[in-house]
């Protein structure tokens, strides 16, 4: 019954969102809070429904109920359980359940803890992120419906594709999908503020928060995608310009330029269509990421099964959808007041050259993805863009924005002394050179790009603290009086400091990485060695190992560190997966510092001499880890800044040293002090 | 079905007890303002918290305030007149906050499977243990005895009846993953290294691989008569192109055999097939045993039950019980298969010919 009872879930999230549309719409033209209030209470359930659902399909695969379509398809009785809960939204219908669920979560929430917001844009903004669930739970029940039953359910289930069946896949589709749909709530907003003619600094303001949470959601989900494609072989290491994973980058890329220009909105009322321009495109971009997946356009291992008709039907929604959007945006736009004025050189001016670099940076991608796409449809030759290109155009744009992102925190709004503020950046300038002179002397082989790149993340770095030391006025005034200024930093700026700096945490890596690794492939046998960047691998043993739903060949591999001392024991695995026979290679990474020794097992040969012997490959990833940990410094430093007082919109006003007032609390703020 | 309904009944009243609440609450408070504005004067607030803290310059504080309270005041002018406005009574609310359920309940009607209970695998198990085997199909059995096995770890005898189940089902790679388990349990038994043999023979299409004939080589060490060991591995011989070594051992292994032994005529006419002439590669018939194609049919069957979009694969299952003899089954699946591609006469005509297909002597 619980089967049934999630399918009855799904079509009644359906009809709620319908109903969450109608009312929040004629709320608006009626004047009516009766009717908002219905409105959001419909989105609220339809929400609350949809969680029925989604956890109804979870059982399902739970207790590999074969009687499910979806379950048949991507799960097994003899899967470990995790796998089973993660089979849920491995799939397409699945990982449609789950967008689904993200996308009515915002609109509960949005409906839940909306007060801030006048009633007439939030009532037009609850009714457009209705009409977003419309179209998408429409589409998933009747195009693409994971409740689908098999009046002869078959014996066992066809299994997940096995290079899903990783941890990984339990966290990074979650959060991607947070990211994606979270920008949804900030395309509803920028509907909003185009029907009610309004995008002044408390629309922005509004739009803030929700921006931030979604591109904390995606840096999080973008880094795990890479992460997981660093240690499974075959992925084309942490990234490789993979349409899907341009799918995911294009709405962070508009996420970014977006927090940044819904400051320059909300601070001084200026660019007010740009900002909405960008908060449409955002979501925009994340329905083309989900179009690109699943229409059988793409070939990789993010693209579920080939199937046009639901390819045409995203791509039907992305167009109805963008396309309202951008009409009404070419219709109201221009109305719009224009706000405050600013000098060429000023804080303003320096967001607005962020933004123009990230909308080129976000048009090369687009380019580089659609092109291949386009071409084939057309010419229907196959072509491929790939690093080369990337390397050529993006590297450069982004080169031009992180080698002017330090200065920028240092502008004053309005007019600014560009000459004072790059004054304030000796420090950085200096340990930036020092840095580059000190890698050509010592780093080998010596390159020009890897100096350079090194130098650009310490500025980067040392840049963003500049900022930190100017606003505490650290060794202008005594010791004590810079501390309590530090204490008293809004979390605002800290997490800007942080996402800044682990912007450059993560150009080191990626400069140090790419640059300097090293690899080593050889033919073993038992008892041999390779030697990789000084390190030395002692092919020790190899054992088969039974998994849960695989049998394995594990390598057992000593590692020796340049001063022969043990660096770990490797044991990567070569896995032969029994539903569907496919063959997985696992890899061992020992991690040295900030490095990564990275072996890998190959198949196993016969030697002349007739004995075993296997192509053992082992890679030297220099400072590999900073990759990944950049990123994750600047989703913390969302988090950060999304938890500052000054963008809880809700929370009632600091008075004086209480904690900030519950959430919950109602009422209008700023009386007391 | 008593449960689905409370349920659904659960979930509706939830939802539109939760609609009610909220109109109601809306209609207490009565208008709803412009909120703001409070906002702006958070915003002048913070800008004098900042200054106070010594974060921002004097003034930047001023420009800033000013720039602040003129937007304060130009909200205050934007902002329309308040919503007052009052919805109908209460029974068009009520109407509204029951509809969503019935209109969702018609279009579950219409889109789901009512009544259709859940199949968890446990529960269909259990089902299959307690049917009597007879009436189970190969993919079934092979459940249930994978269950089995897991019960008794130690025990060698499920695991070789799970290696039939699986290679009746199709599935020659789980048989010799289940006949290694078995070998691990219990080494000295020639006849699993045998039945492993064949697995893994039959996973190559019939091949005696290296890994099958090491598999024969262990039943030979454990038994020297061990019979099926001997007759593949003079055959990997034969099809080697050592043809007069393969046919010595097959004479040898003819003599061996007990005269009531049943395999004795297949034995009997693959060495008059071989001594005919050279033949580089003998018919399937000749060489694989006719338990293993049976097994092989069965399992094209079974996949065909549970994925009929394979017309290949039906082509195949009618010519395979057209050579068994099985004349009934093989109309049968004839037929299943005209009625499929009923529209298709490429596949119609190859169906035809794979039903023209001489039984096997």
């Amino acid at each position: 019954m619980i089967v049934e009872i999630g399918a009855f879930a799904l079509v009644l999230s359906l009809v709620l969102s319908v109903l969450q549309t109608v009312a929040s719409a004629l709320a608006r033209i009626r004047r009516a809070p009766v009717l908002a209030a219905v409105g959001e209470a419909a989105a609220i359930s339809a929400f609350a429904a949809l969680a029925v659902s989604f956890a109804a399909l979870v059982y399902a695969f739970v207790v590999s109920d074969f009687s499910v379509a979806n379950v048949t398809a991507n799960s097994h009785s003899a899967k470990p359980m995790l796998y089973k809960v993660g089979g849920a939204w491995g799939s397409h219908e699945g990982s449609m359940l789950l967008w689904c669920l993200a996308l009515t979560g915002f609109g509960a929430l949005l409906a839940g803890y909306g007060r801030g917001l006048s009633a007439g844009l939030k009532s037009v903004a609850v009714a457009t992120q209705g009409a977003l669930g419309i179209a998408f739970l429409a589409y998933t029940v009747f195009a693409s419906n994971p409740f689908w039953r098999l009046t002869d359910p078959p014996v066992e289930g066809r299994s997940l594709n096995p290079l899903l069946q990783d941890p990984a896949l339990i966290l990074h589709p979650p959060f991607l999908y947070v990211g994606y749909v979270g920008l949804s709530v900030v395309f509803s907003l920028a509907i909003a503020a185009l029907v009610e003619g309004r995008a002044d600094a408390a629309w922005a303001r509004w739009v803030r928060p929700w921006t931030l949470a979604a591109w904390s959601a995606l840096t999080i989900g973008i880094t795990l995608g890479a992460f997981w494609a660093y240690y499974e072989l075959g992925w084309g290491g942490w990234w490789f310009w993979d349409p899907v994973e341009n799918a995911s980058f294009m709405p962070w890329l508009i996420a970014t330029a977006l927090l940044h220009s819904a400051v320059v909105t909300e601070r001084r009322g200026a660019l007010p269509g740009w900002t909405i321009f960008l908060a449409l495109g955002g979501f925009t971009f994340s329905m083309l990421g989900a179009f690109l997946v699943r229409s059988g356009v793409l070939t990789s291992v993010h693209a579920f099964a080939v199937d046009p008709t639901r390819g045409v039907l995203l791509l039907t929604i992305l167009g109805v959808t963008a396309g309202l959007g951008f009409a009404l945006f070419a219709w109201r736009a221009p109305a719009m007041a224009r706000g405050g004025l600013f000098a060429p050189i000023s804080r303003e001016s320096a967001l607005v050259l962020n933004n123009i670099l990230l909308a080129a940076a976000t048009a090369t991608v687009l380019l580089g993805t659609l092109y291949p796409l386009i071409r084939e449809a057309i010419a229907g030759e196959a072509i491929s863009v790939g690093p080369p290109y990337f390397n050529l155009t993006f590297t450069p744009l982004m080169f031009i924005l992180l080698l002017l992102l330090p200065a920028g925190p240092l502008l004053a709004w309005k007019r600014a002394d560009a000459g004072a503020a790059l004054q304030r950046l000796w420090v950085a300038a200096l340990l930036a050179a020092v840095a580059a002179v000190a890698t050509l002397a010592l780093v080998e082989p010596r390159s020009l790009f890897g100096a350079a790149g090194l130098a650009l993340g310490v500025w980067l770095i040392i840049g963003s603290l500049t900022e930190v030391a100017e606003r505490i006025r650290l060794f202008r005034v005594p010791g004590a009086e810079a501390l309590r200024r530090l204490g008293g930093l809004p979390r605002g700026a800290w997490g800007m400091t942080l996402a800044h700096a682990g912007l450059g945490v993560f150009v080191l890596g990626a400069v140090f990485e790419t640059t300097w690794k090293a690899e080593t492939a050889e033919v073993l046998a038992l008892g041999q060695r390779l030697e990789v960047a000084g390190y030395v691998l002692v092919l020790e043993d190899v054992a088969p190992v039974q998994g849960p739903n695989y049998e394995a060949e594990q390598a057992t591999l000593r590692a020796l560190a340049p001063d022969g001392t043990l660096a770990c024991m490797a044991q990567p695995e070569r896995r032969q997966y029994s539903a569907g026979g496919q063959t997985t290679s696992e890899v061992a990474i020992c991690t040295r510092g900030l490095s990564h020794l990275y072996v890998v097992l190959g198949e196993r040969r016969q030697a002349a001499d007739g004995g075993p012997v296997w192509l053992v490959t082992g890679y030297w990833n220099p400072w590999a880890l900073l990759i990944f940990l950049g990123p994750g410094l600047m989703a913390l430093g969302g988090a950060i800044s999304l938890s500052d007082r000054r963008l809880r919109l809700v929370a009632g006003r600091r008075a004086a040293p209480v904690a900030p007032a519950p959430a919950a609390a109602p009422g209008p703020v700023g009386g007391q002090a | 079905m008593i449960v689905f309904w409370i349920a659904v009944g659960v979930i509706s009243a939830a939802i539109a007890g939760l609609i009610l609440h909220r109109a109601a609450r809306a209609a207490a408070s009565g208008e709803t303002g412009d909120s703001t504005l409070p906002l702006y004067q958070r915003q002048l607030a913070e800008i004098e918290d900042l200054a106070d803290r010594g974060l921002i310059a004097a003034d930047e504080r001023r420009s800033a305030h000013a720039e602040a309270a003129r937007r304060l005041l130009s909200a205050a002018d934007a902002s329309g007149p308040a919503w007052t406005a009052t919805m109908g009574g209460r029974r068009t609310l009520v109407a509204l906050a029951a509809a969503a359920p019935v209109a969702a309940l018609g279009l579950y009607l219409a889109t789901g499977s009512p009544g259709y209970g859940d199949q968890p695998y446990a529960q269909r198990l259990d089902q299959w243990r307690a049917a009597p085997p007879t009436q189970l199909d190969a993919p079934r059995m092979a459940a249930v005895l994978r269950s089995v096995t897991q019960e008794r770890p130690s025990d060698p005898e499920p695991l070789r009846f799970l290696a039939i189940a699986e290679m009746a089902s199709g599935d020659a790679a789980a048989a010799a993953r289940a006949l290694r388990q078995a070998l691990r349990l219990a080494p000295d038994r020639a006849d699993l290294w045998e039945s492993l043999g064949e697995a893994l023979m039959v996973a190559a299409e019939g091949e005696v691989t290296p890994q099958a004939a090491a598999a024969f080589q262990r039943a030979l060490e454990q038994d020297p008569q061990a019979a099926t060991a001997r007759f593949h591995l003079a055959r990997g011989r034969i099809e080697a192109g050592e043809v007069a070594q393969g046919l010595a051992e097959w004479r040898s292994l003819l003599a061996d055999l007990p005269m009531a032994d049943p395999r004795r005529p297949v034995l009997q006419a693959a060495i008059a097939d071989v001594s005919a002439g050279p033949r580089p590669t003998p018919s399937a018939a000749a060489t694989v045993g006719a338990a293993e194609i049976l097994a092989m049919v069965e399992g094209l069957a079974a996949r065909l039950a549970v994925e009929p979009d394979d017309p290949e694969g039906w082509v195949r299952l009618v010519r395979s019980y057209g050579v068994l003899g099985d004349a009934a089954r093989r109309d049968a699946a004839l037929s299943q298969a005209r009625a499929r591609y009923a529209d298709n006469p490429q596949i119609l005509s190859q169906l035809t010919q794979a039903a023209a297909a001489e039984p096997m002597p």
